[in-house]
């Protein structure tokens, strides 16, 4: 089985196929394959749907795809749009168009610039957002880099989290060990017109709960802020500061208690 | 209800940082569901049972020198991290004892090579006789009720509880945490949570 060279399959115009194993498979009209899909590579310039699984080497979308099952992939690009029903075991994780994946997510760097919104848990090493994310479970990292806003219902636990707040940003409990929570600075002609037009979003962080080693935090609403060297900047709006080292707060930021432990 | 510490406290007591904590959750070393939320009067707080909590992060801490941080989560994961051993390399390794080894060949007959859980069985037996908490015909019903119970220990984390009223001997094994109260008479000779038996030995095999 091994030496037989593996087929590609083409699907151009409208087509069906039961799935199998192949070395190229690609569709350039609507497809709709019926089984599990193993292939070295999966392209679909038009639109596909997948009944079953599908464990390939590179997936490239760019037009919209809709897989029921798991998808297990080295590496993958979103360009259209794409729904996965199961869970995402990826490498490299690139969504430029738009995302729903209802299962959890594993990866090992996922970039985000389009929108991703993933109904399980999010674990990798690297996460670098400049879209938008919505995560309804926790979501653990090495790096989490935003440049644009996000919404995690669970935990955001990474060793180093840096934010660029654009609009409202939420989570319900971020730990790490260095956490850098600032407003964007560089507003361009066009990111003013944007803000001109949503004046009614602030650019703002919630949370209940922030522990970390070194925090720096902006426009921050939060419970609890636990830390040891923990400097508020302007427009934090905090109830309870609890710190080891050292604590540094902006005029402008609005603090209820602190606490030395 | 178990003794649980708030992370507050622990982070004091163990002397470590919110960040080496997240770290290590992150990494695995510590179980998804030691992190008990609760409510206090100011807000959700996490609490930890403590015994296991504080013994694992001192493990962490006098072992993170010498291992990576994965080669750890290895360790403390409930899954075994090698295959088999032989015969030779165990007794050579002194992992356990002769005479642990020669009940466990006369029961199951002569092996070349044993399974992790093969080695989980005999470390257990060995840890006991060496204390002297069973002499060797109740350690040769242990190897029977691990042997019957094969599957209940692989898929779960159980202890292995002993116990003797009378001169009569009982092992019992439950899931963890396992709560039993005895009568006065009764006396537990010993208490082993098998995830802890299976770490120390993968340390002894690393």
């Amino acid at each position: 089985m091994e030496q037989t060279q593996l087929k590609n399959i083409s699907i151009s115009g409208s087509g069906t196929s039961s799935g199998g194993e192949y070395d190229q498979v690609k569709v350039n009209g609507s497809a709709h394959i019926h089984g599990d899909l193993i292939c070295e590579q999966f392209k679909c310039n038009g639109s596909a749907h997948l009944e079953g699984n599908i464990t390939t080497n590179t997936a490239k979308i760019n037009g919209s795809t809709h897989f029921e099952g798991d998808v297990e992939v080295k590496e993958m690009t979103i360009n259209g749009s794409t729904d996965i029903d199961g869970n995402l075991l990826c490498d490299e994780l690139k969504v430029q168009g738009s995302s729903t994946i209802k299962g959890n997510v594993k990866g090992k760097e996922i970039i985000v610039r389009g929108s991703a919104s993933i109904d399980g848990n999010v674990s990798s090493d690297e996460i670098d957002v400049k879209g938008q994310v919505k995560i309804k479970g926790d979501c653990e990292t090495e790096s989490f880099e935003a440049r644009g806003n996000f919404k995690i219902d669970g935990l955001l636990n990474a060793g180093t989290i840096d934010v660029e707040l654009l609009r409202h940003c939420e989570a319900k409990e971020i730990g790490g060990e260095n956490i850098t929570v600032k407003k964007t600075r560089d507003a361009s002609g066009f990111k003013k017109l944007i803000k001109f037009f949503m004046s009614n979003h602030n650019d703002q962080l919630t949370a209940e709960v922030i522990e970390g080693d070194n925090l720096y935090l902006e426009h921050t609403h939060a419970e609890v802020v636990r830390g040891n060297t923990i400097e508020i900047g302007p427009g934090c709006d905090i109830k309870r500061i609890e710190y080891k080292t050292s604590l540094e707060i902006d005029p402008d930021a609005k603090v209820g208690t602190q606490e030395k432990i | 209800m178990e003794n649980l510490i708030s992370k507050k406290d622990l982070l004091e007591e163990a002397n470590i940082s919110y960040g080496q904590l997240y770290r290590w959750k992150r990494k695995n070393l510590i179980p998804e569901n030691w992190f008990i939320r609760k409510s206090t009067f100011t807000g959700q707080e996490t609490f930890f049972p403590k015994d296991d909590i504080l013994l694992r992060i001192e493990k962490i801490k006098t072992l993170k020198d010498d291992l990576s941080l994965d080669e750890l989560a290895d360790m403390f994961s409930p899954s075994p991290t090698l295959t088999s051993l032989s015969t030779e390399e165990l007794t050579k390794r002194n992992i356990v004892s002769q005479t642990a080894l020669d009940m466990f060949n006369n029961f199951h007959g002569p092996n070349l090579s044993f399974s992790f859980d093969q080695l989980l069985t005999l470390y257990v037996l060995n840890s006991l006789l060496q204390t002297g908490d069973v002499n060797r015909s109740e350690g040769l019903d242990l190897l029977k009720l691990f042997h019957e119970q094969a599957q209940t220990l692989k898929s779960n984390e159980s202890e292995l509880i002993f116990i003797r009223k009378m001169g009569v001997s009982i092992f019992i094994l439950t899931p963890e945490p396992a709560n039993l109260l005895l009568e006065s008479q009764a006396k537990k000779i010993a208490h082993y949570k098998l995830s802890q038996c299976m770490e120390e030995l993968k340390l002894k095999l690393s």
